[in-house]
């Protein structure tokens, strides 16, 4: 008797599981009535855009209650693996990056969306390609950060200087000599490269054609000789105090110990809330990132950010009127009012975008035609050729390895650890 | 008075053994709520740890069964050989000047002086404050330029001070130096048990058959604190292998691999780049070395107890 029960309790547990399994792939019928939406969000206080979206949606979709699922955006990858490992059943997931977005896609753990994306008006939304795997798409992007040079005004008047209007490479450097003021307290610096390595290495890349991922890094010679060289002058804070003070940049740009600073586009959302918040009185513009040749296209980096959906999602129908939502231009005028570059392009989308100084530099820094590289292109061995890069950035800039022999220890460690 | 009867020898025997399995039962529930939690929360995973160190494993699709690859790839990593070589490196600085500003904060507390009590507290404190702050601030401390500690070194005449934590070959040092002010309050503490559990009368005999300070030091002090020493030893030891926070907080493993540890090199292989296989292969390294240098410490000490 006893037994029985036992291998009943066992059958139906089993059986439960194998149903639970299959569930997940069987598109489940539309269920009528509110629908609650769980969205994965990081540092949902801090990150605007998502409330925004959230809110915009919410008031168009009465029967649809949206419920952020809140994770610490340093941890987001990996609390998201780990999630989706153990069977997690979040309908709707943002995709902090494209490499952790192809990681997931090639496990089988994103629905395909590619009906949803076609039906959308494809050609307005950028940054759209890195997410195309094997014809098919499984997530679509809502917002495009590129990366522009952020100026300060007011130090630039006080110096009696022109504004950075497509200016190239060595006219910045001769910027940020001219900019430098030791006797200032602080000392204010004419130029702040930030201590990641995309600061370098994605500008040479984008600027260059070379490739991130082929082991062969000569590419970055120029881009690196300038950075040192602005250190070693004086023009830029060391790396070295940069890293281990962990030198926050918005701080060297708030407060004017830096006129001028590569960034990408996400910080115009910063300063403003910045400005708003009464924390600073910088006087800010922007203009295209430096150029190696001047008079071409400006060419640029920058990565996207999208949504995907769970294959585990209950409520797939309302995950993908959500993700349409996001990625169109209603979903996209929401987040262009706070300050967040979407993907979605079209003048209703430019003029809802008020974060912007209102001067012509700046407008037509972000109208413009411009081509915006993929900051670290995917494949299986990004993190592994990422990690390398990370290293060797660090000795050079610290001043322990010449850019020849730091270069050149890329060009080893990824061709023998990653690609051999 | 009935006298009772002895009881026959079977039913003796019986309440015996029914008394000592009681006694086990006893015993048991006592170390049952601890032992249940480390067997489900560490031993079943170690175990499992040590199984998947054989296997390739990324915690979506089922494990696979691949040999000794995890292992064969390790003798190839370069990375994994830097790690193991900066763990060491942090051992051999971490003990011995862990031990010895530990022991000598306790000789130099274990007297009677004013404010005693306020100054064995400030030398706990380290201990128990957040790694997060100590890390940055004595990060500050380094500072190559503007730090404090490069300009009290320019003011004695070191015309080029070290660049610390953003230095190869002072990253390790800096780190050695925080780790030693944060440990050595705790293992203070146990020295100064250790100190006050020596019998003044051997002290005293020593003094009358004319031992100096020093003498008394070496031969009476150090000797009966012995045990102390071991267990300090090992804990220090165990820790030293383990490194992993501190070195987080302060340099990430830089620059460049300057201080990656082993501890980190697990978590980064397991953690972020989902190779729980190679993962539990390091870790299962690392599990060996730290057993191997324990069992190492209690073999000596009982050698020396014979």
């Amino acid at each position: 008797m006893k037994r029985t029960i036992t291998a009943a309790a066992a059958t139906v547990a089993l059986a439960g599981l194998v149903l639970t399994g299959c569930s997940g792939q069987a598109a489940p019928a539309e269920e009528e009535g509110p629908v609650t939406l769980t969205v994965s969000v990081w540092n949902y206080d801090q990150t605007p855009e998502f409330k925004a979206l959230f809110e915009a949606f919410e008031a168009e979709n009465p029967d649809i209650t949206i419920e952020p699922v809140d994770i610490l955006a340093d941890d987001y990858a990996e609390k998201l693996t780990t999630m989706l490992s153990g069977g997690d059943t979040t309908d709707v997931l943002t995709m902090k990056n494209v490499t952790d977005y192809s990681r997931y896609a090639n496990r089988g753990q994103l629905l395909d969306v590619t009906d949803t994306v076609n039906a959308m008006d494809t050609d307005k939304i950028a940054g759209l390609d890195p997410y195309q795997v094997d014809d098919v798409y499984y997530a679509v992007p809502y917002r495009q950060d590129f990366w522009l040079l952020y100026y300060n005004k007011g130090l630039f008047d006080a110096a009696g200087l022109d504004y950075p209007d497509h200016i190239t490479w060595d006219e910045y450097a001769d910027l940020a000599a001219k900019l430098t003021d030791d006797a200032a307290n602080p000392k204010v610096y004419g130029s702040y490269q930030h201590t990641w390595r995309s600061v370098t290495q994605a500008t040479a890349a984008a600027q260059t054609d070379g490739d991130l991922l082929s082991g062969d890094y000569g590419f970055m010679d120029d881009q690196y000789e300038l950075f040192l060289g602005l250190q070693q002058s004086g023009s830029a804070l060391d790396y070295a105090t940069a890293k281990s003070q962990q030198i926050s940049y918005r701080t060297m740009f708030e407060t004017g110990q830096a006129a001028m600073m590569p960034m990408g586009s996400w910080y115009i959302a910063g300063i403003k809330a910045a400005i708003d918040g009464g924390t600073s009185t910088v006087d800010w513009g922007v203009a295209p990132l430096p150029q190696v040749e001047s008079g071409e296209d400006t060419v640029t980096f920058g990565s996207p950010t999208a949504f995907a959906i769970n294959t585990k999602s209950a409520h797939q129908a309302a995950a993908k009127k959500f993700l349409e939502f996001a990625a169109g231009e209603e979903g996209a005028k929401a987040i262009a009012a706070i300050g967040v570059v979407p993907a979605y392009g079209s003048d209703a989308v430019a003029e809802a975008f008020t974060a912007l100084p209102t001067d012509d530099l700046s407008v037509t820094t972000f109208n413009e035609p411009k081509t915006v590289a993929l900051e670290m292109p995917v494949s299986e061995n990004t993190s592994d050729i990422s990690t390398i890069l990370d290293e060797e950035h660090d000795l050079i800039m610290v001043g322990e390895a010449s850019v020849g022999d730091g270069i050149g220890a890329m060009d080893d460690r990824v061709t023998s650890e990653v690609l051999g | 008075m009935a006298v009772t009867a002895p009881a026959p020898l079977a039913t003796r025997e019986r309440t015996k053994r029914r008394r000592r399995l009681r006694d086990i039962a006893v015993g048991w529930s006592f170390i049952l709520p601890n032992f249940a939690g480390f067997a489900l929360l560490t031993l079943v995973p170690m175990a499992g740890a040590f199984v998947l160190a054989f296997m390739e494993w990324d915690s979506f699709t089922p494990p696979e069964w691949v040999g000794l690859d995890n292992f064969e790839r390790m003798l190839g990593d370069p990375t994994f050989w830097i790690a193991l070589g900066n763990t060491a490196y942090y051992a051999i600085g971490h003990i011995p000047l862990t031990m010895a500003a530990s022991l000598g904060l306790a000789l130099l507390l274990n007297r009677r002086l004013r404010g005693l009590g306020f100054f064995r507290t400030a030398m706990f404190f380290p201990y128990v404050t957040s790694l997060v702050a100590v890390a940055v601030v004595w990060n500050m401390l380094f500072n190559p330029t503007a730090g404090p500690i490069n300009q009290a070194l320019e003011f004695f005449g070191v015309a080029d001070p070290p660049g610390w934590t953003s230095s190869s070959a002072w990253a390790m040092p800096a780190v050695i130096i925080t780790s030693v002010w944060r440990d050595m309050g705790y293992y203070m503490v146990l020295y100064l048990t250790g100190l006050q559990a020596i019998p003044t009368e051997y002290h005293e005999a020593a003094e009358v058959d004319g031992a100096n300070a020093w003498q008394r030091f070496w031969n009476v002090t150090i000797p009966s604190l012995r045990p102390t020493t071991f267990f300090v030893l090992v804990m220090i030891t165990i820790s030293s292998f383990k490194v992993f926070d501190l070195i987080v907080v302060m340099t990430d493993g830089g620059p460049g691999r300057a201080t990656t540890v082993l501890s980190q090199l697990i978590y980064r292989q397991g953690i972020i780049e989902n190779r729980f296989g190679y993962s539990s292969a390091i870790a299962l390294v690392l599990f060996v070395i730290v057993l191997a240098f324990t069992a190492a410490q209690f073999t000596l000490q009982k050698r020396k107890e014979l």
